[in-house]
Parts: C-alpha cells; structure tokens; sequence
C-alpha cells in the first residue's frame, strides 16, 4: 500500500492547516515579491501604496548596460562584479566537491587510525564559531599576501575560494560519506579483484554510483560560493554582487529600484535552483540525515 | 454486527482499474472470504469496505446505512493489517487501549475491556511489554485484539497469518475461526491461500483481476466451480484440465481426447443438448481418479503414460502424460506405480465439469447466464 | 618474511588512506587548526589595526580578557551584547524547533502538491543570498512610511504614524527583527529533519490509527511525534550550535541602521566587528572569541553524548 493517509477523511481540517501555513508564509512571499516588483518599477514598491508602481525596465536596462547611478555618469561594470561572484561560486564548488569526494571515499570504505576521531573532528568543526575563525584567517591571510600588487588580486580570489570551501568542506564529507555508505560492498570488492588500483576504483566505479551526491555538494557548494557575504567582503578587494548591494544601500547617487534589480538578478540562481532540483534535496536529506 | 452490501463498486488508480464494477452481499454475522491472486483486487475491497479508499463509483452499505462518505472512524470497524501495524513506541497494553483513549473512556472502563479482550486471546500476560519484544504470533494476537476491544460491526482482516511460519499458521486458522463464531462478529478476510479459506470461511468470493468470478460456500466453490479460473484456483493439488472435442451420434453424445472417445458424463447430456459448442475443457480432481492398469471401453478412462512419482507420506502424486496434457492424481499408500508405466486414468465421471473453450465458464454457468437464470 | 610483508602492506595501507584525506587534512589544518591557534595567541597580544609588525610580537597577558569582563560590567553597549545573545538563542531556538515541526507535520496532513510548494518556498531563507535577505527585510521592516510592515499596521489602523522597530523599541524590537530573520532561515532546517523522519513512519500507523478513530492532531501527538524523538533532539542541539555562532544574516541589519547596535548584536557579530570594523581592536575580539568557542565546545561535547554519537559510526567491513 503506497498510500500516505486515509481517503475517506474530513477536508475542513486540512483547508484550516493550509491557510494556517499560508498566513505564516506571507511575510516571506510578501517580502521577495515586493522586491522583484520594485525592480520593474521607477520607484520602490516596499508599502502597498498603489501610486508608487510605475512599470518601467529601465532598472534593468541599465543594470545590463553596468550604469549604476543615475546622475554623476558613474559607470560601474556590472560585467566584472557578476564575474567575480562567479568565480568565487565555481571555485568553492569545484574544491568543496573534490575534497569531499577524496575523504568522503576514504572515510567510508577504509578503516585507519584515529578514523572515528577525524568524523567527531569534523562534527565539531561544523559548529565552530565563525567569527573567531576568520580572524585567524585573516592573520594568515595578511601575513602569507605576496608582495607584488599584481598579484594580491589573483591571491585573495585564490584565498577567498579555498578559505570559503574550507567552511563546507566538513559537511560535504559527511555527505559524501553517507552516500558511499550506500553503495554495496561487494561491487567494490569485484573491482579490487578485477586488479583496480583504489584510485581507479574511485575515480570508474564508485563516483558513478554517487552521482546524486557529487551534483548535490556542487550545487551546495556553488550556492555557498555565491551566496557569500562576510568572506568576501573582508578578503577581497574585487566587488562581488553581495557587497555591491552592501555599499550601495542608500548611498547618495545610487537609485533603490537599480539595487532591486541587481538583488532580483543576484537571487536567479537560487530560484533556478530550487525548480529543477525538488528531487535532489529530498535524496540529499534523506542520505545525510540517517539514524 | 451487520450486513454489508457493495453495489456496482469501482476503483480506479489513475488509469488502472483495481476494482471493476462489483457487488458483494455479505450477511450478518457471516465469515466471508475474498480469495484471490496477488494484484487481483481483494485487498482493495477490503480497503473500500474500510474507508482508506475512497470507490471510484458505486455504493457500500452496512445494514440499510450508506456509507460511502463515511470516514474510517465512523464506520466502527476493526482492522487487522498484514504486518500488524503495532505502535512501536507503545506497550501492548497501550496499543489494544489506543482507540479506546480516543474515545476518551475512564480508565477503569479501559482497563476492564482491555483485560477482558486479552484474557479471550490469551496474551493477558503480555500486556506489560513492547511489541519488538514478541513473537510473530503474538503481535498478530495484539493486533487482532486492538481491533476487537472497541466491539467493532465489522471486522476486517488482510492476509493475518501471511507473516507466521507454516505450522503456526494451521494452528492460528483454527483458533481464529473459533473465535469468530463465539463472537458473532461480521467478519472479512481476504487471502491468496485458497486452504486457508476454505478452512474457515462460510462463504467464499473468488476474485481476480478486479472481478468477483464465484461467490459461494466452500463445497460450492470447490465441488462446482463456475469458471475454469475458481477450479483451477481452488485446490492443492490442483484440478487437472484437458481439451476435448464433442461427438454427437446417434449413440449419443462422446468426448474426444486424442485416441480415447468416452461418453459424456451423465449430468451433461441434457445441457449439452441445449448448447451449441463442439469444443470443451474437461475438468477433474487429482484426487477424484482411479488408475487402473486396464482400461475397459465402457468406462470413462483416458490413456497415459506415468511421467512422475512423488511419495509424500499420507499418498503419492503420481504425473501422468495423456498425449500432450500432464495429469495429477493422488494415489493411496498402497499403490505402487513406475515411471513410463502405461496405465488408464479413470476420473469420476459425475465429479467431472465441463468448461466451455472460449469463455472458460462451466457449461452449467453458460446455460444460466443463457436462459436468464 | 612474512612479517615484513605484512609491514609492507600495512604501510601501503596506510598511504592509500592518505592519498584520499590529505586534501581534506592540509585544509583543515590551514582553515580551522592553524587559524584557531592563532586566534588564542592573538588573544594574548595587544592587536589593533591589523598591525601585525607592532604588536603581534607582544604578550599581554590575560589583559584582553580582563578588558572584556570589564567592559561586560560596565559597559551598557557590551551587556547588552551578552543579554541579546542570551534572549536570542532562547527564543530563536524555540521558533526553528516547534516551527520546523508544525511545518513538517502540516505538510503531511495537507495535499501534496501543496506540500511540495510550501517546503521550497520555507527553503529560500536559507539559500537566498544574503545581501539579497538582509534587503528584504531591509525594506519589510523600514521606520518609515516605506517599510511593508508600516504600511500594513498603518492601512489597517493599528498606528497612526509610523514607527521604528528597531531602533527605538528598546529592546524588544530589535530583538525581535533579528529573532524573526534568523527564525525563518533556521526553520528549514527543521523542516528538512523532521520531514524525513515522517516519510520514515510505515504509513500503516497512521492508517491503523485513523481507523481507531484518531484526529490529526492526536495522530500527531501520540504517533508521529514520540517516533521522533531523536530527530528533534538533533534539530535542537544542532540549532543550538548553529545559533551561537551565527552573524551573517543580522550584519547586514546593523551596518545598515535598520536595528539598534548594541540590541541587534549577538556575541558572534559583535566579535566579528570588533576585529574588522569600528575600533578593529583584534586582541579583544579574540579574546571574546576564545571564550566563545569554549562554550561552543563544551555545548558540543555535550550534544554528542546526548545523541549518541559512539552508536552512530560503524566501522567498514572488510579488511583491505
């Protein structure tokens, strides 16, 4: 029987639990929407005042075209701020994902010592202040910085990348873990007879087989990259879309409904996100969370 | 304790239909089985008969009371599940007083009918201990008894013994029988094991593929099957068939298997008569042959070759080639025969049915359905 | 002979282990290790402005934390901290726990296709951007006749002007900006938990219960809930953790004005602009970080023996 609850039941109850849910939701539908409708108008639309809603796509317009600031001529690239958010996400997806991949493997399927320590080392790196960490991060930082400013910029992008995938890098091996949990033993075993070097085996058989896993830490990880604030808005002299919108709140030549276009913009890939990937999270959940 | 009536129930899944058109009448007080393969339906009419489906189509009634638009809870039913559903989290106890707290009666009224219901199923002093902590047997009692303890109209059980081991299961059979004709209660049970229902059902519905095919006592369902499905169902092992031509001459009226030609067994002539069909399946029970070494012309016998030998104790299951049709017939301990042994098999000729070829029904079926009977 | 074969694949072993973890090993030492040592030595130095060449070389002591529990008696602004911090935690934990759980068990008892929109939708708090966030409620909770909130209250005639939430209803208001942001990204999580948990429940129960006459709530009460039990210890112990240190989502609300400092700043925050705004006095916020973490770890300690954490871990089968 797949069925979750009975059929023949009363539905009054369930329209109250709707609404009950809806009503809690609306702060947050009301609050995102607001803003993606400011973006479209000439002024921000944040009170329901009918009047202040001119439609126009002038805001993205000039968003695209990279000028920020309606008086003063002040050309700010957009091209470059999207870039540099994008190189931060790809970055810390890519070596969230391959360090994940490597311990997550090893974790699983090989016995060495102090095994059992390194998972509670990971655990407890998981809840560790952050804002403790990065001074000592920024003290690395300062002190390891090259010398020739040419380079200080490539340096902190490097940085900020690796810096920020460390901050995942304890939950994706967990992740990861579970998932190679999941795989049998035994199609392991066949290929170390077959003659497959442990790298082989990981890299042909086993990276296949947790393909559910691999796609959920990149997408973690790329939304972990993209989304972040704190790290480089202290690391990285290069404006990300996250602390353009920081530097731009109400400054004097800036225009709010432009800022409400670059935030709708800056949200697209979490929506995107979220409609193709329903499945992906329950499996991803379902994998991590065992008991 | 009440009738329940199904009429013209469907139900659809998307697009299958797990339940086609049917109609049960089952009485007061009566244990009904709705016998079936897997994936044929039964667990879904009993479903329906729940409240956990809702019917596609069609009515269900206990009694004069329609309740289609009935939830569960209303209905006042007792369900057993076929892997018991016990609340894992909860003492035996709590699990049989569950629906009784629900319907918030005083503790001393709940600990009386708990107690009672326990003594009855003789788990009186299981009550204290979790259901992880049991036997298969005595889950299914705690489940039957946290049906039973709120003194359901109806009581509905779904493949019960299907997780016990064999010798448990015939034990169990029996006791549960008892128990359902000391209380009286209308009882609905559905299995895949055609012995188990003919063991204790008063009367049984056979049905397949969302059909209900034959709805009769158990000697109906076994003695006359009405379509060669219920007679090849029913019976273990089970009933032989073999394809037959009709002659009709002067003489009379002859089967025609291969080289035999018999005559019609005597309780089919008339209807014969009535029907236009050239073409039958000849149906006979394994345990309804005699073999002899001999075959005299005048009896109902058939040619064959033993194919087979299995000695199981009580008798033997002797296999037997007729031209291209293997035979079962269930022999006594003293006969011996060998592999490749021509012999004469010689079933009952008035415990023989005759199905018709194309529709499969017996061909007393398709003369009532013929005539409007 | 023998022996030192063995030897030899053991050691082989053991380097095939390494192969795979040292990526994992070198950043973990370099992003967590080396920076937390760090951070307690610097604890120990009178750092200001990142001026590493002066004062990293200098040990002062336990002065900086002496200057900490000063400032914590007697500065208002610090104090304040510690309460909000407190009232935070509390508070904020008790919404992510029983809201993550409503949401779960709603959404089970309501269709499914409405499930599914609802949990995507309690899912964007947590992966929207953050400047995008902190804009949002930025605007939601503005003092002024633009802020959404305002305009709802003054529409429907609850005020008549409109009023600053976080920064004159003291202290009331800005916390209960910060716990309402927070709240809404950590539910999610929750949510997640405890909805898994539920599609682990045999459906059976449920049914054999509805049967027996049982409404959703007492479905809820007596069923899906006591089969719960560890998820929602988990959920709240790693919430616990997860809102000691948590100061992304609220920095943006205070540089922007939007809440009251000392009333919106949770330790965490309040470590973080310390060491990198206003007097970027580095010694002290590493101090009051150090003590952070003690407490962070031993909370820790304790959640893993709470949960079990020895019974979690199986050791792979097999030999090689």
């Amino acid at each position: 029987m797949s069925l979750k609850d009975v059929e023949v039941r009363g539905r009054k109850i369930e329209a109250v639990l709707l609404l009950a849910i809806i009503l809690a939701s609306t702060p947050l539908i009301i609050g995102f929407s607001l803003l993606t409708l400011s973006s479209f108008s000439k002024h921000m639309v944040t009170n329901f005042d009918p009047n202040s809603f001119k439609f126009t796509l002038i805001n993205w317009v000039r968003f695209l075209e990279g000028r920020m600031a309606i008086t003063g001529g002040v050309r700010i690239s957009v091209i470059n701020i999207i870039l540099n958010t994008l190189i931060v996400a790809l970055g810390v997806a890519f070596v969230t994902t391959l360090i994940g991949t490597l311990a997550g493997y090893a974790i699983s399927r090989m016995n060495f010592r102090y095994r059992k320590q390194l998972l509670l080392l990971l655990l407890l790196l998981h809840a560790f202040p952050g804002s403790v960490l990065i001074v000592g991060v920024y003290l690395i930082y300062i002190v390891t910085m090259p010398s020739n400013p040419e380079f200080i910029r490539y340096y902190s992008l490097f940085y900020v990348v690796i810096a920020r995938a460390a901050l995942e890098v304890p939950m994706a091996i967990w992740l990861m873990k579970g998932f190679f949990d999941l795989v049998p033993w035994e199609i392991e075993w066949a290929a170390i007879v077959d003659g497959a070097s442990r790298i082989k085996v990981w890299w042909k058989v086993m990276l296949p087989l947790v393909k559910p896993g691999i796609a959920a830490i990149m997408l973690f990880g790329f939304l972990a990259g993209w989304q972040d604030l704190i790290y480089v808005r202290t690391f990285l002299q290069e404006r990300t879309l996250a602390t353009f919108i920081e530097a731009n709140l109400e400054a004097e030549y800036s225009h709010m409904p432009l800022l409400a276009a670059v935030a709708t913009f800056y949200l697209l890939p979490t929506i995107v996100f979220f409609v193709t990937s329903q499945k992906l999270l329950l499996k991803v959940t379902l994998a991590g969370v065992k008991r | 304790m009440v009738s329940i009536k199904l009429r013209n129930v469907t139900k659809r899944f998307g697009r299958v239909v797990a339940v086609d058109k049917i109609s049960l009448d089952i009485l007061d007080s009566e244990f009904f089985a709705l016998l079936g393969p897997s994936g044929s339906g039964k667990s879904t009419i009993l479903y329906l008969i729940a409240g956990i489906y809702k019917p596609t189509s069609g009515r269900i009634y206990f009694d004069q009371q329609d309740i289609t638009d009935l939830p569960p809870k209303e209905r006042n039913i007792g369900l057993v599940f076929q892997n018991w559903a016990l609340y894992p989290h909860m003492k035996v106890y709590d699990n049989i007083a569950f629906p009784l707290r629900l319907k918030r009666l005083s503790e001393d009224n709940i600990y009386r009918k708990v107690v009672e219901v326990a003594k009855m199923l003789r788990i009186n002093h299981l009550l204290d201990r979790y259901p992880w902590q049991l036997s298969g047997g005595q889950q299914q009692r705690v489940a039957i008894a946290r049906a039973l303890v709120k003194e359901p109209l109806v009581l509905l059980l779904d493949e019960p013994l299907s997780n016990l081991d064999a010798l448990l299961r015939v034990s169990v059979r029996t006791e549960l029988k008892r128990l359902q004709k000391s209380l009286g209660i209308t009882t609905v049970y559905v299995t895949h094991d055609q012995a188990e229902a003919l063991a204790m059902a008063d009367r049984i519905a056979v049905i397949n593929e969302g059909r209900v095919l034959q709805v009769g006592s158990p000697e109906e369902v076994y003695g006359k099957p009405s379509c060669r499905f219920v007679g090849g169902f029913l019976g273990n092992p089970p009933m032989n068939f073999i394809e037959a031509s009709i002659e009709r001459g002067r003489e009379g009226v002859y089967l025609v298997i291969n080289m035999d030609k018999v005559s019609v067994p005597k309780q089919y002539t008339n209807i014969l008569s009535k029907l236009e069909i050239d073409r039958v399946v000849i149906g006979f029970r394994p345990e309804d042959i005699v073999i002899e070494k001999q075959c005299s012309p005048r009896d109902f016998c058939l040619h064959g070759e033993v194919y087979a030998v299995e000695p199981l104790g009580r008798e033997y299951i002797v296999t037997i080639a007729i031209g291209e049709h293997m035979v079962k017939a269930l022999t006594p301990r003293g006969q011996v025969f060998n592999v490749g042994e021509k012999v004469c098999v010689c079933p009952y000729s008035e415990k023989t049915i005759l199905f018709d070829t194309k529709t499969e029904k017996s061909l007393e079926q398709l003369l009532v359905e013929k005539h409007g009977l | 002979m023998l022996y030192k074969l063995n030897n030899f694949f053991h050691k082989l072993y053991r380097f095939e282990a390494l192969f795979f973890l040292i990526p994992a090993l070198i950043i973990v030492f370099l992003f967590f290790i080396l920076p937390v040592i760090l951070s307690v030595y610097i604890s120990f130095t009178p750092l200001k402005n990142w001026n590493i060449g002066k004062y990293l070389g200098e040990i002062v002591g336990f002065n900086n934390y002496y200057r900490f529990f000063y400032m914590i008696q007697h500065d208002p602004g610090t104090r304040s901290v510690f309460l909000t911090t407190i009232v935070f935690i509390a508070v904020t934990l008790t919404i992510n726990v029983l809201g993550g759980l409503f949401l779960a068990l709603a959404t089970f008892f309501v269709y499914e296709k409405a499930s599914a929109f609802i949990r995507t939708l309690w899912l964007l708090p947590r992966m929207a951007p953050i400047a995008v966030y902190s804009l949002v409620w930025y605007y939601f909770f503005h003092a002024s006749r633009i802020g959404t909130l305002n305009s709802i209250l003054l529409s429907i005639g609850l005020i008549d002007k409109p009023i600053d939430i976080g920064q004159k209803i003291i202290p009331w208001g800005p916390w209960s900006i910060i716990i309402f942001v927070n709240g809404l990204v950590g539910v999610s999580f929750g949510m997640i938990v405890f909805t898994s948990a539920i599609n682990n429940i045999p459906k059976e129960l449920v049914i054999a219960a509805r049967v027996d006459g049982a409404t959703n709530w007492q479905i809820s009460r007596r069923i899906l809930i006591p089969l719960m039990k560890w998820h929602i210890l988990y959920v709240t112990t790693w919430q616990l953790l997860s809102l000691l240190t948590t100061y992304a989502h609220i920095f943006l609300l205070v540089k922007w004005n939007l809440v009251h400092r000392d009333y919106g700043t949770t330790w965490s925050l309040y470590i973080y602009n310390a060491a990198f705004t206003g007097t970027f006095d580095q010694g002290l916020a590493a101090a009051a970080g150090v003590i952070l973490v003690v407490i962070g770890g031993v909370l820790g300690w304790i959640t893993l023996k709470i949960l079990g954490f020895d019974r979690m871990i199986t050791r792979p089968r097999g030999d090689i």
